[in-house]
């Protein structure tokens, strides 16, 4: 597999008819929805000549590289994708002989490895942001070097704390940022196109609470749904109407299903048991959301989908987005993301969470213990299963099944 | 007295009076006996403002054995920063506070860790960017003005410029005289032992400023004495011993430095966040500028740790002191699980390839390796060489 093959299989899928005729196989509106557009952006970044393209880090504001018309490419949702499709072995080995060392990310490694397996489209920019994580800084630096495109390697550097004077820098940073790219895309800036960009990631903002307004009281969902699965859209999408579209439709979908929900309603029965989900999950085919669904559990609330930011001021494009990137709950303190999940906690009245503790990455992991330790104050025990993401060989299956049965035991002797 | 030197020294008296750290450095090492220290961790901790509080910096060095951390941290967890943990849970009474970076993500649990669970001894977080720049350097000296609010806490009373301007003298001096050294140590491999170099390196982080620096001027002394008077110690001594440059993190490994003093190689350079990447570059106060832009510009712009965003900058920079020192082979040597520097391999790797330098990649625990198959691997290196 390299980009040539999966330009000619885009080229043939994400042609309309047969593109909505494959939207239609899935039972939920959402994930149609989510797999069209999943199909159609890959198409403009492996097809779509007459816009650069730009790779860019989960938390880097997107809706500038949308703002900016440039086609957005996320190399670690895609490292997501390999572990879907079955090649993660193959690009995990790629890195290992380039130097990677096993010890590292496997998001980072495995998108290591499809880049210099000429899996990826070719990026004209690359943003990277030290949000969260200290890895994507340096592996898309790595990239930029591969490509031979170090000038146009941009570090958004957000700080610890969110002050007066934070927000100063990272704003001009941001605003430099754009200015160096519209001047080397020989672009005017387009200030009226990036208010549109910012209403519309405000559109989309709104849709979103909505949806995890919803969920405080959803226990039905449409089959195979799983919010998981959101991440492009949720994080990349965002200033788009497909974003809009898609939380939209979520929505409705999700409504109707309370609806039938609440229809059932009149013998209580067995109740699920609430479990709020911390970190990602694997990736590739795994029994964990059917141990889950098997011993009566719902994943009500996953923290990775939590609106974390105010809404954004169109007119005031730069220091919105620095304010989006300081208010996530993954930068600063322990005590942020913590705060964040004992209200989701309350909020979705959870009965217990489950930190998906991904091999290599340090950020989560290595406050896995606070967590643990304030979650108990409550009352809710959480589970912290050591795994991968990508890599199914990083993962011990036996290990985990057995740990969930135990976990679950315990919830469920709890009344 | 271990420091005379006199000209009937033979080579090995001379060389055991050289490496005798303990008889040239009695009073460093009984130095914070009693003293307030302040303890930090990265080297983008300015020294200066903890000297300017009525304080001693104590670089935090990690326990010898890990073994409270393991509840608190995952497996796959910086080694360091699990013994930092590990030495901070045992008896550290003499502490007054801590200064955290946010070096990396590990740094920043690691002050998460003691904020929630070692309440008694207050901490900072010191925000330092990754970029370089004149608003970056704004910025950090904002930051720089919190961290000396945090000691003005700490002590109970107001730093004045002056201290702080006495402190950046003492630190300079420090500095210089480390390079100095480090010039000293190349000079001279067969007589100063790389295991020697790194514990003065070691006790420059860990001991009263004022007191070291005395006794290194005396040790250095010493030798450039004894490089004049005796012929055993000369310039020349290096003859064909491979030069090799050691690049990694927070390596204080009293087993390696002692394995590699015993085989055939000198350490012609290294890059490394206990030795060149703690003293290089001084604090340029010009007196234009406020003292505390003096010494975020000095932090900012000394040799860069790879957490920092150009990585370029720092190939170019390692690519520099290989070609100035003429280095044969580099030891590239990292703990284990540290992101920025494993990182930062795969760009070295390429860079040694193109210029023909063959390169060693070692991984270790802290204070863990298995020494014999870690010398079999170091000595078909050297035979390569």
């Amino acid at each position: 597999m390299n980009q040539k093959y999966i330009k000619r299989l885009l080229g043939i899928i994400a042609k309309k008819p047969i593109l909505y005729t494959y939207g239609s196989t899935f039972s939920s509106v959402s994930d149609k929805y989510l797999n069209i557009f999943t199909i159609e952006s890959l198409r403009n970044a492996y097809s779509d000549n007459s816009h650069p393209v730009g790779f860019g880090s989960l938390f880097v504001p997107y809706e500038m590289l949308h703002a900016l018309e440039i086609t957005p490419f996320p190399p670690e949702v895609m490292a997501g994708f390999t572990a879907g499709l079955g090649i993660a072995s193959q690009t995990i080995k790629q890195s290992a002989s380039n130097w990677y060392s096993q010890d590292l990310c496997t998001f980072h490694r495995s998108a290591s490895g499809a880049l210099e397996l000429d899996v990826f489209p070719k990026p004209d920019f690359i943003l990277a942001t030290n949000l969260a994580c200290d890895a994507a800084q340096k592996s898309f630096y790595i990239y930029s070097k591969k490509y031979g495109i170090e000038k146009n390697f941009y570090l958004i550097d957000v700080p610890y704390h969110y002050s007066k004077e934070s927000l100063q820098y990272l704003t001009g940073q941001l605003k430099n940022i754009y200015m160096d790219i519209s001047s080397k895309t020989g672009r005017e800036p387009d200030y009226s196109k990036f208010r549109e960009i910012i209403s519309l990631s405000n559109e989309f903002r709104n849709w979103a609470v909505k949806v995890n307004d919803l969920r405080k009281d959803l226990t039905e969902y449409p089959p195979y749904f799983n919010a998981l699965n959101y991440i492009l859209p949720f994080h990349v999408l965002p200033g788009t109407e497909k974003a809009v579209t898609l939380y939209k439709h979520m929505y409705r979908e999700l409504k109707k299903y309370l609806a039938i929900q609440q229809g059932k309603n009149g013998s209580k029965g067995n109740l699920p048991k609430r479990i709020l989900w911390l970190h990602l999950k694997p990736y590739y085919k795994s029994e964990i959301f059917d141990i889950l669904k098997k011993e009566n559990c719902i994943v009500v609330f996953e923290e990775i989908n939590y609106v974390y930011w105010p809404e954004l001021d169109p007119l005031k494009p730069f220091e919105s987005l620095a304010k989006k990137m300081l208010s996530h709950f993954l930068g600063g303190k322990i005590d942020n993301r913590v705060k964040v999940i004992l209200d989701i906690a309350r909020e979705y009245k959870i009965d217990g969470a489950v930190l998906f503790s991904h091999w290599g990455c340090r950020q989560s992991n290595g406050g896995a213990r606070i967590i643990k330790d304030s979650l108990k104050k409550l009352g809710i025990p959480t589970l912290v299963i050591d795994g991968d993401c990508v890599d199914r060989n990083n993962s011990s299956h036996g290990q985990i099944k057995t740990r969930m049965q135990g976990f679950l035991e315990i919830l469920n002797s709890k009344t | 007295m271990m420091q005379d030197n006199k000209n009937s020294d033979s080579p090995d008296l001379l060389k055991s009076k050289i490496n005798d750290v303990q008889s040239f450095f009695k009073n460093t090492l009984s130095s914070l006996d009693k003293r307030p220290l302040i303890g930090w961790f990265c080297t983008y901790t300015p020294e200066e403002l903890i000297i300017a509080g009525g304080f001693t910096p104590l670089r935090i060095m990690g326990s010898k054995k890990i073994v409270k951390s393991e509840s608190y941290f995952p497996i796959n967890f910086c080694p360091y920063i699990k013994s930092s943990w590990d030495s901070l849970l045992s008896d550290m009474s003499n502490l007054k506070a801590l200064v955290f970076t946010n070096s990396c993500d590990g740094m920043r649990r690691l002050y998460d860790t003691a904020n929630t669970y070692l309440k008694k001894i207050p901490s900072h977080l010191l925000d330092v960017p990754r970029l370089r720049g004149e608003d970056s350097t704004a910025f950090f000296r904002v930051n720089l003005a919190h961290m000396k609010r945090f000691i003005e806490n700490t002590a109970g009373v107001k730093i004045r410029e002056k201290e702080i301007a006495e402190a950046v003298l003492l630190i300079n001096k420090k500095r210089r005289l480390l390079e100095k050294f480090s010039l000293i140590f190349k000079k001279f491999p067969r007589h100063i032992y790389i295991s020697t170099y790194y514990r003065i390196m070691e006790l420059s982080m860990t001991s009263e400023a004022q007191v070291f620096i005395d006794e290194l001027e005396k040790y250095l002394k010493f030798i450039e004495d004894s490089a004049g008077q005796n012929k055993t110690i000369s310039e020349t001594d290096r003859g064909s011993i491979p030069g090799i440059m050691v690049i990694g993190n927070f390596i204080t490994e009293e087993k390696l430095w002692d394995m590699l003093s015993s085989m055939k190689l000198r350490v012609a350079s290294d890059d490394l966040c206990i030795s060149s990447r703690y003293f290089i570059k001084l604090v340029d106060k010009d007196g234009s500028t406020d003292i505390l832009t003096s010494l975020a510009r000095r932090y900012l712009n000394k040799s860069p740790c790879m957490r920092m965003a150009d990585l370029g900058l720092k190939l170019k920079e390692i690519e520099n002191t290989i070609i100035e020192n003429s280095i044969e082979g580099i030891i590239f040597i990292s703990l284990k699980f540290c992101d920025t520097v494993l990182y930062s391999f795969p760009l070295l790797k390429e860079r040694f390839n193109q210029m023909g330098i063959p390169v060693l990649y070692l991984e270790m625990e802290y204070n863990n390796f298995s020494e014999g198959q870690l010398k079999t691997r170091i000595q078909a290196f050297l035979e390569m060489l």
